[in-house]
């Protein structure tokens, strides 16, 4: 008998925008309605308060999300879903983070999205954003045809999400009557899946464990070798400098 | 953009454009600490959207107390 308890999959995307931080910050605010995000229809803030100069908000994230039939199967008819979203901002770190996850099924399939929004450290005019997504599946077998779909699922948000700021900070932009700048589109992806299988991961942190402690001997016993040879080296030329200082270079002239 | 009740688009979108201006003009140039000159509409707002959840049945309850007691997930789960 299979005994389900819960499977997760992770993905994790770097987004870089060719603006400064604040200006990607103003357009998360100002980011829904777009062409590029149509399932989300409705975006409320619960709470909101300045705390130690920090912006804490809540919000609630209404969708439709047009979900495939087998998928209505499972979760229902296509209704719409909330989500809930913590964020905060602090001008002076210049760092936002956001934190969003679904009310609706939760208990079924819990989708949990963090993204921080933070300055390029090699460039001040531009801004990473780093997003990580889990989406974790109880009492249901993720079949690897809903791994993929909803790995694509991520995937073309991610681009869609970075589609959808580039549209509203080019809106704000022209408000502010600035240039455009063009932007590179350069975004890296990982992916896993991981299962609940501890015996896996602490073999291998063991084992990069022993990895490092090895690599280390070995720097410690070259650096001693190194270091002897160059006392060796210290000795020598001391011995010879007072050598010669000690041997008369000429006859002394006799007073 | 909607709101999840209806008939607090208005409003909604009175202090959205009022945040906006609030978040760039002041909070971001480090000159303000309270959003006061929003204040009074975010009030009407709020209880707009509360009486808006509660008439559509949707508790925030369980998620806010995982949001705000992050320091929770890293306690070793209950043995009972």
């Amino acid at each position: 008998m299979k005994i389900w308890t819960s499977e997760h999959i992770f993905s994790m995307y770097f987004s870089y925008f060719s603006h400064p931080w604040e200006t990607v910050t103003q357009a998360v605010w100002r980011k829904y309605p777009n062409p590029h995000n149509p399932a989300v229809v409705g975006t409320d803030v619960v709470e909101r308060q300045v705390v130690n100069g920090v912006l804490h908000t809540h919000r609630l994230i209404s969708s439709r999300w047009g979900l495939p039939s087998w998928a209505q199967t499972i979760l229902g008819a296509d209704r719409v879903c909330y989500g809930y979203e913590h964020s905060e901002v602090n001008p002076e770190e210049k760092t936002m983070t956001m934190r969003t996850r679904n009310l609706t099924f939760s208990s079924t399939v819990s989708m949990d999205e963090r993204m921080v929004y933070s300055p390029d450290p090699t460039d001040c005019e531009k801004t990473i954003l780093r997003q990580e997504t889990i989406i974790t599946v109880k009492g249901v077998p993720l079949t690897s045809y809903m791994e993929d779909y909803l790995l694509n699922s991520i995937s073309t948000n991610s681009f869609k999400g970075r589609d959808a700021m580039e549209f509203v900070i080019s809106k704000i932009n022209r408000e502010v009557e600035e240039l455009m700048s063009t932007y590179k589109r350069s975004t890296t992806e990982i992916f896993s899946h991981t299962k609940r299988s501890f015996g896996e991961i602490t073999e291998s942190a063991l084992r990069s464990v022993d990895d490092i402690s090895l690599v280390a001997m070995k720097s410690v016993d070259e650096i001693s070798d190194a270091a002897k040879k160059s006392i060796d080296d210290l000795s020598c030329a001391a011995k010879k400098g007072i050598d010669s200082f000690t041997q008369p270079a000429g006859s002394m002239p006799r007073i | 953009m909607n709101s999840v009740g209806e008939e607090c688009i208005e409003l909604k979108q009175t202090y959205d454009s009022c945040f906006n201006k609030w978040f760039a003009d002041k909070f971001l140039k480090g000159l303000a600490e309270e959003d006061k000159d929003c204040s009074n509409i975010f009030t009407a707002y709020q209880s707009c959207v509360k009486k808006a959840l509660k008439s559509q049945n949707i508790s925030l309850a369980e998620v806010e107390k995982d949001v705000l007691g992050t320091s929770e997930e890293n306690q070793p789960p209950n043995s009972s």
